[in-house]
């Protein structure tokens, strides 16, 4: 029981551990809470979904190769585009945190708004094809969904890593998060990595999305909690750091899914925004940042 | 007709819930996010009172404002730690919790089944079931708002309120204690909303936690920043204009699941647009941030 809970916190946490990422990667860079992150996410998961219904059912596995980049490359255009048509005018407007997070609310109700009216508010479903029984490890169930879920978060990892880490675009990315001005000078073009960075973590809440409607379900407020416990999972792990963000996702999937034991599973998400709270009142530069 | 004074009674109880929000977020420059949890312990509070005690809404009114206002003094806590975008967060969390709360606490809310058969408030015998007398109530309570609240920011402690807001170092200096007056705003807001609440739970006579979503808290946000960051009329012209604009919805006869949605985008969009284009909104006199 306590390892089957184990288990199903383990696969949360990689999904927030990715969402995360992709907030982080652009918190890095622009410094405001991109709450339409929850969107592009959902906008993931709809694109592959949207794919698959079109496709002729003979196409069979094969539809995936094209609904997965689709829903990724969707959502990576979701993000700049969002970075473009509004992020920007309104740092052009040297608009605060605050204004450009209110804003960010407000194009993430629109776009779940507007998935709702085209596809619907009911439950939908991506898996028909692939439900397979589980294996059984040691007294839990793990389905190859479940496993695939993970993989794909280390691998993730690992690539977003070596990027930040290693590459031009990395170093860009580092040195307009610590001084925009400063690496402007230096010849790095802000705008232009902001909107690298938009992309990549886009591309990632589409990988997420995509990832979570093949394990349960796509709903048009699917992004909402979504975004929530990634955001609750960077701050948990240090706002704007790699490992931060997949050491926060795992926590707040392990607290989540073991406090289950203790009390009832409608308190699950009460147990996230209660680790909210108290990580901003008494250690808002998370368990590994440090304090400015 | 009943249709345009239900309009009207409803509008009554978001004018009363924006200027609340106002105090907070226009006069005091505390982005508070999560506004509608004091409307739910305000309307679960005075709804469950008359339920299970069978107290009268008159007494219930006063308590469940009292304690939103109660709750507003735990929500404002944070206030006095954290500013701007993660103070946003953490009031928008605080509001999650209660709406958590009161979905999830099944044996004393009945959770998402919802409280049915509030009574209504009744006036020497005789029950207030029409729209038009609810309607008269709610302009009362709509005009104390207007007055108390307007009261405030004019007197000595609105202007403490927008030094803070202006310049919390300075008010300090000045020998003001900044840390009790956000926490008064806080306690006086949530008051208020509470007041909101109790009016609203005593006229639908039903409710359920999906009344007071986030959704609710960032429309009445979006109401404040329309009408107009710490501005009295503007609070009520927000609060009208947005309760109405998607009335008209109805008459283009969209089916009311797709009204309902458009009416968010609508919101939504308005939210982007004042950001971008007119922060401080219609009438206002404080720019946000």
């Amino acid at each position: 029981m306590i390892l089957q809970l184990f288990v199903n916190g383990l696969i949360a946490g990689a999904i927030y551990a990715l969402i995360a990422l992709g907030f982080s990667v652009i918190y890095k860079t622009v410094r405001f809470f991109h709450f339409a992150h929850g969107a592009v996410y959902a906008i993931g998961a709809y694109a592959a979904y949207g794919v698959i219904s079109i496709l002729p059912s003979g196409w069979g596995v094969g539809g995936w190769f094209v609904a997965v980049p689709a829903g990724i490359i969707l959502g990576a255009a979701a993000g700049v585009g969002l970075d473009r048509g509004i992020y920007r005018p309104l740092r052009d407007r040297k608009a605060s945190n605050l204004i450009l997070l209110l804003a960010s609310f407000g194009v993430f109700i629109f776009i779940q708004n507007l998935i709702a009216l085209i596809f619907g508010s009911q439950i939908l479903t991506l898996r028909s094809s692939v439900v397979r029984e589980g294996w059984h490890v040691l007294g839990a169930v793990i389905t190859p969904i479940q496993v695939l879920i993970i993989a794909a978060s280390i691998v993730t990892f690992g690539l977003c890593w070596w990027i930040v880490a290693k590459t031009r675009l990395g170093r860009a990315i580092r040195a307009v998060a610590d001084d925009s001005v400063g690496a402007s000078v230096c010849g790095i073009d802000p705008e232009r990595t902001i909107m690298w960075a938009f992309l990549i973590g886009s591309a990632l809440a589409g990988v997420a999305g995509i990832l979570i409607s093949l394990e349960t379900n796509l709903e048009p407020t699917m992004g909402f909690n979504a975004v929530l416990k990634g955001i609750i999972a960077s701050i948990i792990g240090g706002i704007g750091s790699i490992g931060g963000a997949l050491f926060g996702g795992v926590f707040l999937g392990l607290v989540e899914n073991l406090g289950i034991a203790f009390i009832p599973a409608g308190w699950k998400d009460a147990i996230a925004f209660g680790l909210l709270i108290i990580f901003l009142l008494l250690r808002p530069q998370g368990i590994f940042g440090k304090k400015k | 007709m009943n249709y345009i004074l239900h309009i009207l009674v409803i509008a009554g109880i978001y004018i009363i819930l924006t200027l609340s929000l106002n105090l907070l977020v226009g006069y005091t420059g505390l982005p508070a996010l999560g506004h509608i949890a004091f409307a739910c312990i305000g309307a679960y509070v005075s709804a469950l009172l008359a339920l299970r005690l069978g107290i009268s809404p008159w007494l219930g009114l006063p308590i469940g404002a009292v304690v939103a206002g109660l709750l507003g003094l735990g929500v404002g806590y944070p206030s006095l730690r954290l500013k701007g975008d993660y103070l946003a967060l953490a009031t928008f969390g605080l509001g999650l919790i209660v709406y958590a709360v009161a979905k999830n606490w099944v044996e004393l809310t009945r959770g998402p089944m919802g409280l049915p058969g509030i009574p209504r408030f009744d006036l020497f015998g005789w029950q207030i079931s029409q729209v038009w007398a609810y309607l008269i109530l709610v302009t009362v309570f709509a005009l104390v708002t207007i007055v108390f609240i307007g009261r405030i920011v004019k007197a000595p402690i609105g202007r403490v309120l927008r030094a803070v807001r202006d310049d919390e170092i300075a008010a300090q200096a000045l020998g003001k204690d900044t840390r009790k007056h956000k926490l008064m705003a806080f306690v006086i807001g949530a008051f208020f909303a509470g007041i909101a609440g109790v009016l609203y739970a005593h006229y639908i006579t039903f409710i359920d936690p999906s009344s007071f979503t986030v959704m609710e808290s960032i429309t009445v946000l979006l109401m404040v920043i329309f009408g107009g960051m710490a501005s009295i009329p503007g609070s009520i012209l927000g609060a009208v204009i947005l309760v109405v604009l998607p009335e008209a919805l109805r008459f283009l006869g969209l089916p009311s699941s797709i009204a309902a949605q458009v009416r968010q985008m609508l919101y939504g969009a308005l939210l982007v647009i004042f950001m971008i284009w007119r922060p401080k909104g219609l009438l206002g006199k404080y720019r946000m941030g």
